[in-house]
């Protein structure tokens, strides 16, 4: 046998390590991220199946302490804007499947709608996106809760001007697939019953006294409907035509939420496209800078190791030779460390900026909403007072609220 | 007054404010569509800032993933099944080690930290065509006071601009 010389034991050392540490630095084949795509309707929807979706806007999410807001670089008007854009997109990518009704953001309390999608944002970067959603509708019903979480299809970020697709198009494909997988697993009556609470709870929300015993409250607040109004119920009819004008509100308001998304896009999309290629680059130079420093730590005690064992003139020379490049090795960790610290305050610099750009469309937009939701507020109340108005001429009762409905010839659900 | 002609004095009134709320909705849709079409006509005459081609490849993870549900209430129509996970990975290039091979100082290189914030180098553009990530850059690398940093910021400048040209 020929046992293994003491001075090429550090040296094995060395390369065994090597073997585990380098392949962190090795640059990986490339591939495509899979598309996901949001079912389309092929075939004519059913009536019962259009259910109206409401996308409130989402909780931003923003701790309160500053500290930890730039641990986590999170730059609180960026995402209140994100907080608005994310309810837009999804919006689109329900709209875009026809298996819906009508589908509208909504106020963070927006009200109307069959089914509601709320939203908080856990994480959203250039690189990532992560997404806390709720489906939920009107009977109070909880449909899901889930975590989505996606990593940015950087395709999107190389399309420019026309591009195609969000980054986190596919977070938004399967939010849609989701949602419409989970209105499959629903019996038409449940559907339908959906609908008719969602009605009486526009109806009762406007006229209470003449609508309040029609709905049912379980004790987990859930609503059913008890019983359904005439249709040539004249208040029905006026309710009809209040409701009508809800879902003018509604659309103007999301006229203006679809204006500020078109001002946001480009400038949004620049921002994560950059932000991206400084984490990546931030990433890189981590692992990089902590490959060489360990590498070069690691030959240098190998070096002087090798050296105390060895007798030969040339094994001398292989340790010093170790040791030398070891030490140059962590050097250039120490360089490359150095540069991480560019990537990190650039990324400081890029959100710091982009705040200060959206900071104006944000408040633009909500100056804009509060403005209009005050004004329907003054008619909401007029019309209220004509509700009640209204009923009590047509049934001779006072209007108080809760009291069994007389409205004539009730029908049942 | 009769009931009818009570009815339709209510009536009356519901329709004189639904005419006050259709003009005021309508008024601010004009607004809205006029905003729209302005913005789209000076995008047009925009800069290609949304071409701007960084060299970004393709993604790197898990694409999408869905963990976690929570089904509340009665029923269960939650759909429980984790959704995609689309594969792929990627790296983001122009980005890892940004070297570019320096020539000779012919000028005999000045010194390098005088600069102090807000001072441009004499080879940066005037910024006048800049898109939102370049002024981004241009305005980080004007505050900064490191010059060490400051260089690098100026340096991923004329990098993003190169690749915009």
């Amino acid at each position: 046998m020929n046992p293994t010389r003491p001075g090429l034991r550090p040296l094995a050392f060395l390369a065994l390590l090597a073997a585990f540490v380098l392949p962190g630095c090795v640059v990986q084949d490339q591939r495509p991220m899979a598309r996901v795509a949001a079912e389309r309707a092929t075939t004519e929807v059913a009536e019962d199946e259009r259910l109206d979706v409401g996308v409130r806007l989402f909780d931003p999410n923003v701790p309160e302490s500053e500290e930890e807001q730039q641990e986590r670089r999170i730059f609180p008007e960026v995402r209140k804007a994100e907080s608005r854009y994310v309810p837009l997109l999804i919006r689109d990518t329900l709209e875009g499947t026809g298996q819906w009704g009508q589908v509208r953001v909504l106020p963070r309390e927006g009200t109307g709608m069959e089914v509601y999608v709320d939203g908080r944002i856990v994480e959203s970067t250039g690189r990532e996106l992560e997404l806390d959603v709720t489906v939920s509708d009107a009977t109070g019903r909880t449909w899901y809760r889930k975590t989505y979480k996606g990593q940015a299809d950087t395709r999107a970020y190389k399309d420019g001007i026309s591009k195609p697709r969000d980054p986190f198009e596919n977070v938004y494909a399967t939010i849609a697939n989701d949602l419409l997988a989970a209105r499959r697993d629903m019996s038409k009556d449940e559907r339908v019953r959906i609908r008719q609470v969602a009605d009486l709870r526009f109806a009762t929300e406007l006229a209470p006294y003449a609508f309040g015993s029609y709905l049912a409250r379980d004790r987990k607040g859930m609503y059913s409907p008890v019983r359904l109004p005439a249709a040539d119920d004249p208040v029905v009819q006026r309710v009809q035509r209040v409701r009508e004008r809800d879902y003018a509100l509604i659309d103007t308001l999301n006229e203006h939420y679809a204006n500020f998304g078109a001002n946001l896009d480009l400038p949004y999309t620049n921002w994560r496209k950059y932000s991206y290629e400084e984490l990546e680059a931030e990433a890189l130079a981590k692992r990089e800078a902590l490959t060489r420093q360990v590498l070069g730590a690691v030959a240098v005690v190998g070096g002087i190791m090798a050296g105390q064992q060895t007798n030969s003139s040339a094994g001398s020379a292989a340790a010093s030779a170790a040791v030398i490049g070891g030490m140059y090795a962590f050097k250039s960790g120490l360089d490359r460390r150095a540069e991480t610290k560019v990537h990190t305050e650039s990324l400081k610099q890029l959100g710091e900026s982009f705040q200060a750009e959206v900071q104006p469309m944000v408040v633009d937009v909500e100056g804009r909403t509060l403005e209009l939701k005050g004004s329907a507020e003054e008619q909401y109340a007029e019309w209220r007072r004509l509700l009640r108005e209204l009923y009590e001429n047509e049934t001779g009762l006072p209007a108080t609220a809760g009291a069994a409905a007389s409205v004539p010839s009730p029908r049942q659900p | 007054m009769t009931t009818e002609d009570r009815r339709a004095q209510i009536d009356r009134r519901f329709d004189e404010t639904f005419a006050v709320f259709d003009g005021r909705m309508r008024k601010e849709q004009e607004t809205i569509s006029q905003e729209r079409a302005s913005r789209a006509g000076s995008s047009g005459q925009g800069g290609s800032a949304g071409e701007a081609a960084g060299d970004v490849e393709s993604g790197d993870g898990p694409g999408t993933e869905g963990a976690g549900d929570v089904p509340e209430g009665e029923g269960d129509a939650g759909s429980a099944e984790e959704s995609g996970s689309a594969a792929g990975r990627g790296e983001s290039a122009g980005q890892a080690s940004g070297e570019q091979g320096g020539g000779g100082g012919v000028g005999g290189g000045g010194p390098k930290g005088g600069s102090g914030p807000s001072t441009v180098p004499a080879d940066i553009p005037d910024g006048r065509d800049d898109d939102i990530v370049a002024r981004q850059l241009r305005e980080a690398a004007m505050k900064e006071t490191d010059p060490e940093l400051r260089e690098r910021l100026w340096e991923e400048y004329r990098q993003y601009k190169q690749s915009t040209q």
